[in-house]
């Protein structure tokens, strides 16, 4: 596989929290690559160290140690360039999908698109994805007014609206009904498929990791 | 309502509200405090300015506190001693006798002074209602013949105390008239005709002049001179100078002020000699305001960090989106100029509520509410809103995402 076609490569990342005796080491050189639209589920045993990795991938946290390239380019290490290239390529989806709860579905998307100062632009791609996500209904509502799989979806519509390179879902199907948890992975599975969409899911799951294209298992701050 | 700060406001209404309250307080108390020191002796000065004078001649020494002083102090006979050496400039002189006299719930500058030479001290005004004391100066020629000519060996006082209040109150001469002005009826409820106590004697009011005049209380200048001047009629507080047309008022003021001895000021200087001479008192006031405007303004900046505390969820989440340091500023910043015009605006209009109940209250004092004022308390409220802001803005800024994403 040619470097041309990652979106993402990561190598020998580490990871610790914390100091002396009560230092943790989370990533222990964790190798990852991941292809431009490629689907991949990351599995892997509670505090094995996925969501840490998801962090890092996503720039929401430094590596101690290891390289990180990003749509074939060195993820910056300065912290207003890790701004700009999230507001840029990467899209989040979280386990408590972490609506803005003062702001309704449509406002949340919104608010999304001003940080990353496109606010007023793809307004019919935004409506195209609440319609294509089943949640226009809840356009106007808050997040206290919807089902937990209302905002798990309209969360993607939000991760989505920028038109990432990469998707990067933390547990997404982690906090839904098996049915709310399967019009996900549908909609993960169409993103996928129709448009292309690369996607990063951790995920406890074998059901939800079936989805994927591909499927890598952590053990121990490590790809087992 | 996709606008982050207004939603957190809206959102957090008995919060914001009360924040806002605070500001409003501390605005209102800028405002109306500022407005009635300030308008009380603004209103003062409007009135000494009102007189048809160009100058001010007072004894030497007084300086500064010439305008709060009263009593005897300057010989008569100077004004004769001005027109003669100054005839060629000076159009008019009018001596006046000040005193405080109690009337209306508070003291108030009563003003002696010639029937023929009130329209020049009211600046024409004109009596709303009845008529001006001894218009025909019946009782100042009767005073001076009495106390001046009858005895001319003896000394002033002892003539002084012969005169009773039926001597001053006879009807022939009339020497115990006021002239008050429409506030202090207004504020004290007195009528036409009325006789009050002040002074250790009964007065009768025989006219009401419209506000705006020199003072509240007129009186004949002698009964003022002899009651409150040891019964020296032969001395006033101050002469207010009106000169010819042409004439410099700062070549006259310093020719005159040579003639007499005396200080010589233009009448414009009055409401600086007034400003400073309570100027201490704007100390006081503004301290106050600062105080007040601190409290209010730590009250936001507490409403804030409380909200980046309670939000660092919310935060982290617009970071992972990629917000960057100055977009998070620029929110919390907004969110507290929003609550700080919110305040601002409902201080404003407290202010003038208060204005109002104050005047209604104590109708003799004046708030003055002025558009710098007003402009002040914008500038002021928008500066503490950016400093309150500055440090839960930091804290924003300082969330970890990932601690702040992970924690349940």
């Amino acid at each position: 596989m040619s470097d041309s076609e990652n979106i993402l490569m990561a190598a020998g990342l580490d990871k610790s929290y914390g100091n002396g005796p009560a230092r943790v080491h989370v990533l222990r050189g964790l190798d990852l690559a991941v292809r431009r639209g490629e689907f991949l589920a990351v599995m892997g045993p509670s505090g094995c160290g996925k969501t840490t990795l998801l962090h890092v991938l996503g720039l929401l946290t430094s590596r101690d140690a290891g390289t990180l390239m990003l749509e074939g380019r060195p993820a910056p290490s300065d912290a207003a360039g890790r701004d700009r290239l999230r507001r840029r390529s990467i899209g989040m989806v979280f386990q408590r999908f972490n609506l803005i709860s003062v702001l309704n579905a449509a406002d949340n998307v919104v608010i999304s698109l001003r940080v990353r100062g496109l606010a007023g632009q793809d307004g019919r791609r935004v409506e195209s994805l609440f319609e294509e996500m089943g949640v226009a209904h809840v356009r106007k509502r808050k997040p206290a007014a919807m089902s937990i799989g209302e905002q798990q979806r309209v969360a993607v519509v939000r991760a989505l609206a920028h038109r990432p390179a990469l998707l990067l879902a933390d547990e997404p199907t982690g906090n839904l009904d098996s049915d709310n948890a399967q019009r996900l992975l549908d909609v993960f599975r169409a993103l996928n498929r129709d448009e292309g969409q690369t996607i990063v899911m951790i995920t406890h799951s074998a059901e939800a990791a079936a989805c994927a294209d591909r499927i890598v298992r952590m053990k121990d701050g490590q790809l087992a | 309502m996709a606008y982050l700060p207004l939603a957190n406001i809206l959102h957090y209404k008995l919060r914001s509200a009360l924040s806002a309250f605070g500001i409003g307080i501390g605005i209102c108390m800028l405002v109306t405090l500022s407005g009635l020191s300030r308008g009380t002796l603004g209103e003062i000065a409007d009135r000494w300015e009102a007189v048809d004078a160009d100058l001010i001649v007072f004894p030497r020494g007084w300086g500064e506190n010439a305008s709060d002083k009263s009593g005897s102090a300057l010989p008569d006979r100077w004004a004769d001693k001005i027109r003669s050496a100054h005839g060629d400039i000076v159009e008019r002189i009018t001596p006046i006798f000040t005193w405080q006299i109690r009337l209306g719930g508070q003291d108030q500058l009563a003003v002696g002074v010639d029937s023929d030479q009130w329209q020049h001290l009211t600046g024409g005004r004109q009596l709303r209602e009845g008529r001006l004391f001894d218009p025909d100066k019946h009782f100042a020629q009767w005073i001076r013949t009495r106390l001046l000519t009858a005895s001319p060996d003896s000394d002033a006082n002892e003539v002084a105390e012969g005169l009773s209040q039926q001597d001053l109150s006879d009807p022939q001469h009339a020497g115990l008239e006021l002239v008050i002005d429409s506030r202090l009826a207004a504020a004290g409820h007195y009528t036409l005709g009325q006789t009050v106590t002040t002074a250790n004697h009964e007065w009768k009011i025989v006219g009401i002049v419209p506000a705006g005049a020199m003072a509240r209380v007129f009186m004949p200048r002698q009964t003022a001179q002899y009651l409150f001047g040891n019964g020296d009629i032969t001395k006033s507080t101050l002469m207010f100078v009106k000169l010819r047309g042409g004439a410099d008022v700062g070549p006259a003021a310093r020719d005159i002020g040579k003639t007499t001895g005396q200080d010589v000021v233009p009448l414009g200087r009055y409401r600086g000699m007034l400003m400073e001479k309570f100027g201490i008192m704007f100390v006081y006031v503004d301290a106050v305001n600062v105080i007040a405007l601190v409290i209010a303004f730590l009250f936001i900046m507490i409403t804030l960090y409380t909200m980046v505390l309670q939000r660092t969820r919310e935060i982290a989440i617009l970071k992972s989106a990629g917000a960057s340091n100055f977009f998070l500023l620029r929110q919390v910043l907004a969110e507290s100029l929003l609550l700080t015009g919110a305040g601002t605006a409902a201080g404003a209009a407290m202010s003038v509520g208060a204005a109002w109940l104050i005047q209604t209250l104590r109708p003799l004092l004046t708030v003055t509410l002025t558009p710098r004022m007003l402009v002040t308390a914008v500038v002021v409220a928008a500066a503490g809103a950016i400093v309150a802001a500055l440090y839960p803005a930091w804290r924003a800024v300082r969330v970890d995402i990932a601690e702040a994403l992970t924690l349940e």
